[in-house]
């Protein structure tokens, strides 16, 4: 059985299609990242999956269980934290944590110790005493991730988890969550930042127009794209188009920033490749500056399957 | 855990609300004490006593400002139901295991108990005032009050249940506002809370005497001067009235709550 399974699920608001037959499935106990710009239909497919939103068609199931014909069992096993932190305002923290675990029947004699523990893994701890509605932005966010890891649910689903949060919050989230996977929670990650999605998945699914593009783990996402390594390579000054040219029949896709002394190849062997490369601007008297030989991002992954990049999206 | 004590869970945590916003508290307590000490007792020495009014205007008065004061707790509701709803605490609940029949009691039952809290607090400032300023306070119109807690429950379910629904059809807070006061116009204006039937019906036209006379703020106040101030034994009658009353106004909130949630279902926003 899969912890989620969607089958051709769709949402229509107005004359807008959000998502457009969606089959996806999610394994019991893996983290599956939902990668795709704003748009793209994860915060719909999320708010599905929790129950707030009712498909126009098609079926959806968490844990085997229909989130349309029997909503509150799979409230029961699911927790969300929402892309936009939601509180009472006029609450403490630890108050709305309270009110989380009670709501989720965590034993009352280890609730107490369950918070705190988890407000100070998050760095809630010196905030415990404001009010939701005086919290900064990123720990409203941590507070919303801390409702999940309180609960400790068959299927935690995280929106975007870690926007507004600083670097060090981010790593520590990203952190609690795998901790989370590997207590046995299935996990889904709805986001649009790549290092978010390297770092967190087992899968990853990318979503497009309503639509399933692919999924896959990350490696054989990467290797499904032709070529293989990426080679970024800066000039002193612009180089030729002659240059520009030789190297293009050296294999490989090249393709040079508009200031002209910034190439980009894909490439199938850089070690291969680079040599004919230095060799072929030594002889049109190009002088390199730089060479970093990477591999393809997520970003070439979206790139290479809906043919933009995920960072121009609407 | 049952669907009832989660039920209860989200009705305390709602009623909690209402009596933490600090400002609105200070502003409705210095309101109704205003009326009760400041307005009951001028317009005293201008209205003589009679027939309509009884011994004194104070003690006419004051019952009725019971009544405004669950009134105004009341509607509260309707500007909480507001702020969640943009706020995003209503999807929030709607992640919660608790069904959306389960949601909407919990809301008209915090409705409920914020206006009776409330106006119990001032019931039992308007005994105090009583006995300050020498009016008599038989002892079983403290139990005819005790009595009639639930019935004034069910008054103040009602009138959270209109503000649900006004806050369920405005857009912009202010809009819920103007709705507000326009619910004040015509339930507290309309009604006998400051004066007698008979003098609305010596001013006013008959249809207008009618709809003050079973206004359930006007049944309200007239159960509290009669049986919990005056001492007179609970009428079954007015009590049935009060409840026909005030029964179908929870209705109609429940019902708006309800269209709320589903619509949020089907759209992702009320």
């Amino acid at each position: 059985m899969f912890a989620v399974e969607t089958l051709s699920l769709s949402k229509r608001y107005g004359k807008t299609d959000a998502l457009r037959g969606l089959n996806f499935t999610v394994n019991e106990g893996e983290i599956m990242v939902i990668l795709g710009p704003n748009g793209s239909g994860k915060t719909t497919l999320l708010m599905i999956l929790c129950t707030i939103l009712k498909p126009t068609s098609g079926t959806a199931k968490v844990v085997g269980i229909d989130v349309v014909e029997d909503g509150t069992k799979v409230r029961e096993v699911m927790g969300i934290a929402f892309q936009e932190a939601r509180g009472f305002w006029r609450h403490k923290p630890s108050s709305i944590l309270r009110f989380h675990a009670s709501m989720f029947d965590i034993d009352p004699a280890k609730r107490q110790d369950l918070i705190e523990r988890t407000m100070k893994d998050l760095e809630l701890w010196e905030s415990r005493d404001k009010m939701f509605m005086h919290l900064s932005g990123g720990q409203a966010k941590r507070l919303e991730t801390a409702k999940v890891l309180i609960q400790k649910p068959k299927l935690a689903i995280f929106d975007e988890p870690t926007s507004q949060v600083d670097l060090r919050g981010k790593r520590k989230i990203w952190d609690k969550i795998r901790e989370l996977r590997d207590q046995g929670s299935t996990i889904i990650v709805a986001t649009n930042e790549v290092r978010e999605a390297e770092y967190l998945a087992d899968r990853v699914t990318i979503l497009h127009q309503g639509q399933r593009v692919v999924c896959d783990t990350i490696p054989k996402l990467k290797d499904a794209i032709a070529g293989g390594d990426i080679v970024e390579v800066d000039f002193e000054d612009p180089v030729s188009e002659k240059l520009v040219g030789s190297l293009n029949g050296l294999g490989g896709d090249v393709s040079l920033s508009p200031e002209g002394n910034q190439l980009r190849a894909k490439v199938s062997k850089a070690e291969d490749w680079v040599p004919k490369m230095t060799s072929a601007s030594y002889v049109a008297g190009a002088k390199i500056a730089s060479i970093r030989i990477t591999e393809p991002s997520l970003d070439d992954v979206f790139l290479h399957f809906t043919g933009k990049a995920l960072a121009d999206q609407p | 855990m049952s669907q009832l004590s989660r039920l209860v869970r989200i009705a305390r945590t709602d009623f909690s609300y209402f009596f933490r916003t600090k400002w609105l508290m200070a502003v409705l307590i210095s309101l109704s004490l205003s009326d009760m000490l400041v307005v009951g007792l001028v317009y005293t020495r201008l209205i003589p006593a009679s027939n309509a009014i009884g011994s004194s205007y104070f003690q006419f008065l004051v019952p009725g400002i019971v009544v405004v004061g669950l009134f105004s707790a009341a509607t509260d509701t309707g500007r909480r139901i507001w702020l969640a709803l943009r706020e995003g605490v209503v999807q929030y609940y709607l992640t919660l295991p608790i069904r959306t029949r389960g949601l909407v009691g919990a809301y008209i039952i915090s409705g409920g108990l914020g206006g009776i809290v409330y106006s119990g607090a001032l019931l039992i400032i308007a005994y105090l005032s009583f006995m300050l300023f020498g009016a008599p306070i038989p002892v079983q119109g403290v139990l005819y009050a005790l009595t009639l807690i639930p019935f004034l429950f069910v008054l103040s379910t009602g009138i959270a249940g209109l503000a649900a629904f006004f806050a369920s059809v405005s857009r912009r807070g202010e809009i819920y506002w103007v709705y507000a006061q326009a619910l004040q116009v015509s339930m507290v204006t309309v009604s006998t809370v400051f004066y007698p039937a008979q003098t609305i019906a010596q001013y006013l036209p008959a249809p207008v005497a009618t709809i003050a006379e079973y206004n359930p703020l006007s049944l309200a106040a007239g159960v509290l001067r009669n049986s919990a101030f005056g001492g007179n034994a609970l009428e079954t009658g007015a009590l049935a009235n009060l409840l026909a009353t005030s029964l179908p106004l929870a209705v109609i909130g429940a019902l708006a709550y309800w269209i709320i949630l589903r619509t949020i279902r089907l759209k992702g926003k009320p």
